[in-house]
């Protein structure tokens, strides 16, 4: 029999002979690795997942025509510039007379785009009526424009210059912003009234506060005709919450994994020093320091890569439901984390099981033999 | 002999069990570092982002629909209604006081300002005059309290100092600045008084085109002694659900008192609007709806990982619970061999890993205490207190834990033929 696989033999049998200890060595490097590859993949992916959660935060960026309004092309370059997964609502403001003499602003956009990027509005109607009619196809009026212009249930009309229009009275919104102030009617209707196309147009750009303030300065570059700002009060929240989380959510798994990880080191620790007698009879026999340290090394190295695998598929499942449990988005496994947190997992057993002998190699074998 | 046994496996075996208790110490620190993070990481998190941006908006009852457009405010002072500014500090004798964290008022107006010296642009300056508390105190009942847009909107960015209260010095809004040419240190002269630009301010909306003055200097300059248009109030409140969006008018003495009783944005609106009642009170609805769905994800979030660590440290602790006891099969042997009954063998090592699941849950619960405020103060900068209730959860889970690592392996061990045991071929 060859010396290799004398060893391959010593090693198999030790695992399978003491079923229960290697179990024991394994489940915790499984545990171990499972915490850090649960760890690891939601840290690494919560930029990705909370992007998701602040769009419901309304629009991050406006941008506003520095002389009359946004050409048809000018919105094209916005959208190009932004991306597919970023919103662009245009939206026209004009200042127009109601009832009374009343003076108020109306708005016009594309009320289901708008409402899309706003949704906390609440409005006074669910947003299909019973005929399947969606609310986004009526003029909206904001709860203090509305209370002002008393117009319980027909319709009412605004004026602009010499112009006019009746508009029929349609669901009423809260925002709890000077927008429930305004009106807001359809593109169409707003250009009929006004002639006037959008001069802004309200952005929800995808991505980190980082990102985010990248696209400002590409936007400013590309478009210098038009000004581009951050609505400072959404993306300061967003940092906030996602440098907080961040920090929350590495503290915290730091702390567990350092944690099971001295568990682990000290259960394998004992379960080696368990073995003195096995090291006093392969020395007794004859092994040499390093044919001993190899074996050991290579028991826990066996162990520690099975216990690693099955560790970073649990964690990857782990993972992937508390994206699907908190976010409604699963977390997708990062295969890049398994070379990691496999190499970790072994390092941190061989370490384990290879720093007693060292306390073991101070005794004389025949001291250990006879249990002293 | 029960007793002495026990002692005496303690005294000879200190390693082993120095083993399993640190192992249920360090087990149960997770836990209950986790459980205080998972249970405050919402409340901080919401104070957080309330010191940061406000949610409530006061305006006066009946005034007249604001005119802005593109931050420029079209509708005269000498229209709508005010609040009066000496009502405000009533806000602070609500019920829910503690948890209004700020406010800060709001009066302006469009003003012709002197340029001086006149730069290449002109000698005037037309543009907003926008007056409000930076920092100012404020005279409530208890104790001083400090308030103003430095404490409710963090995210203002000053280039340069903010002004004091009592001075003469204004920001000027970063649009503006570029548009008119002003710099820090340039002067605004306004009827017989003169305002210093001491900072430029970044917010992203209307203030950009404004000149930001201390309220009271506003006041004297517009005409408008003791009286502000709007005023934001951060407080905070607990996520929104059904019970939250009842109408207070409809309910009956008991539920009111409930619902007065849950710190919701919206009861906290209704004791404004019944301590202000010339006032209406409504959400700055992106900042209050959505930061309630971000920060239950975010508390969902941390729970999750609360539930996994504390499988994975009881995984940990009842391996190496099995561990011990599997080791300890010839001591079983001996023991059968001597006549003990399984159930004498089981209580004896039960009762050891209930001494165990003891000790270490106290250690692990004044370990995880410290992690928890040291987690605490590094990420909010305020320690996470934890609750006396979960060293009662943590030290059953420790019982539990242990309870469930040792008895497999005791029952494994009394199967054994103890003959086997002590020859050592099992």
């Amino acid at each position: 029999m060859s010396r290799k696989r004398m060893l391959l033999r010593l090693v198999l049998k030790a695992s399978w002979m003491r079923k229960d200890r290697a179990f024991t060595a394994f489940l915790s490097i499984a545990v171990v690795a499972t915490m850090a590859t649960v760890a690891l993949t939601v840290y690494s992916d919560l930029e990705g997942t909370f992007s998701r959660e602040f769009r419901s935060f309304g629009a991050n960026v406006i941008v506003t025509a520095r002389s009359s309004s946004l050409t048809p092309d000018e919105v094209q370059r916005i959208r190009n510039i932004v991306g597919p997964k970023s919103e662009v609502v245009p939206v026209g403001y004009a200042v127009v007379t109601g009832e009374n003499q009343q003076r108020l602003v109306a708005a016009g956009t594309d009320l289901r785009a708008f409402h899309q990027l706003n949704p906390t509005w609440s409005f006074n109607v669910d947003s299909r009526n019973a005929s399947g009619e969606s609310i986004d196809s009526h003029p909206w009026m904001g709860t203090r424009a509305a209370e002002s212009l008393i117009a319980d249930s027909g319709n009412y009309d605004l004026h602009y210059g010499s112009k006019s229009l009746t508009i029929q009275r349609g669901p009423v919104f809260k925002s709890g912003s000077e927008d429930d102030s305004r009106i807001y009617l359809g593109l169409e209707d707003f250009q009929r009234l006004t002639g006037l196309h959008p001069n802004t147009a309200q952005l929800r750009i995808d991505g980190s506060p980082a990102e985010i303030e990248r696209q400002i300065q590409a936007l400013s570059a590309s478009l210098p005709e038009i000004q581009v700002k951050p609505v400072r009060q959404i993306t300061a929240a967003q940092t906030t919450v996602l440098d907080k989380t961040r920090s929350i959510v590495l503290a915290a798994s730091a702390v567990v994994v350092v944690l099971i990880v001295v568990c682990m080191v000290a259960t394998l620790t004992g379960a080696v020093l368990e073995r003195r007698k096995d090291f006093a009879v392969m020395k007794a026999l004859g092994a040499s320091n390093s044919a001993v340290n190899l074996l050991f090394a290579g028991e826990a190295a066996l162990t520690s890569v099975v216990g690693a695998l099955l560790g970073f598929l649990v964690g990857s499942v782990v993972a992937f439901w508390i994206g699907l449990a908190n976010f409604g988005a699963a977390i997708l496994p990062r295969p890049d984390l398994l070379v990691p947190v496999v190499l970790g997992s072994v390092l941190l057993a061989l370490i384990a099981s290879t720093a007693p002998l060292r306390l073991l190699r101070r005794i004389h074998p025949a001291g250990i033999l006879r249990g002293e | 002999m029960f007793l002495r046994l026990l002692f005496e496996s303690f005294r000879r075996q200190r390693r082993r069990k120095a083993f399993a208790l640190l192992a249920i110490a360090l087990g149960m620190s997770i836990s209950t570092a986790m459980i205080a993070v998972a249970t405050d990481v919402g409340d901080k998190m919401n104070y957080e982002l309330r010191s940061r941006n406000a949610n409530l908006l006061l305006t006066p009852m009946d005034d007249s629909l604001d005119v802005n457009l593109g931050g420029v405010n079209l509708k005269p002072a000498s229209e709508g209604a005010y609040i009066p500014e000496s009502d405000l500090p009533r806000m602070k004798h609500i019920f829910w006081a503690h948890n209004i964290l700020g406010f800060a008022p709001f009066l302006s107006d469009q003003r012709t300002f002197d340029v001086n010296p006149p730069n290449a642009l002109g000698a005037t300056l037309k543009a907003n005059l926008m007056g409000t508390y930076f920092a100012q105190e404020v005279k409530t009942s208890s104790e001083p309290f400090i308030t103003g847009v430095r404490a409710v909107n963090k995210f203002w960015q000053v280039q340069g100092n903010w002004p004091a209260d009592d001075s003469t010095d204004a920001l000027a809004g970063a649009s503006l600045a570029a548009k008119s040419n002003l710099h820090i240190g340039d002067r605004l002269g306004i009827g017989s008084l003169t305002l210093k630009i001491s900072g430029i301010v970044t917010t992203g909306s209307s203030e950009d085109e404004a000149i930001i003055a201390p309220l009271h200097l506003v006041q004297r300059i517009l005409g408008r002694p003791n009286q502000v248009r709007r005023v934001i109030v951060s407080a905070m409140t607990k996520p929104e659900d059904d019970f939250a969006r009842r109408d207070p008018r409809g309910m009956s003495q008991a539920v009111l008192e409930r619902w007065s009783c849950s710190p919701y944005a919206t009861s906290i609106a209704f004791q404004i609007h019944e301590a202000l009642p010339g006032v209406r009170v409504d959400q700055i609805r992106p900042a209050e709806q959505a930061q309630g769905t971000v920060l239950s994800s975010v508390s969902g979030l941390m729970l999750l990982l609360t539930i996994a660590s504390l499988v994975a440290s009881a995984l940990a602790v009842s391996a190496v619970m099995a561990a011990t006891i599997i080791e300890r099969r010839q001591e079983i042997g001996l023991m059968k061999s001597l006549g003990a009954g399984n159930t004498a063998v089981a209580s004896l090592f039960l009762t050891e890993a209930g001494l165990l699941a003891i000790a270490g849950g106290l250690a692990g619960f004044g370990l995880g205490t410290i992690l928890a405020q040291r987690m605490g103060q590094s990420v909010f900068g305020s320690p996470i207190t934890v609750h006396p209730v979960v060293l009662a959860i943590v030290l059953f889970a420790a019982l539990v834990v242990a309870f469930a690592g040792s008895t497999g392996a005791v029952l494994k061990a009394i199967h054994f033929d103890p003959a086997l045991v002590l020859r050592g071929d099992a």
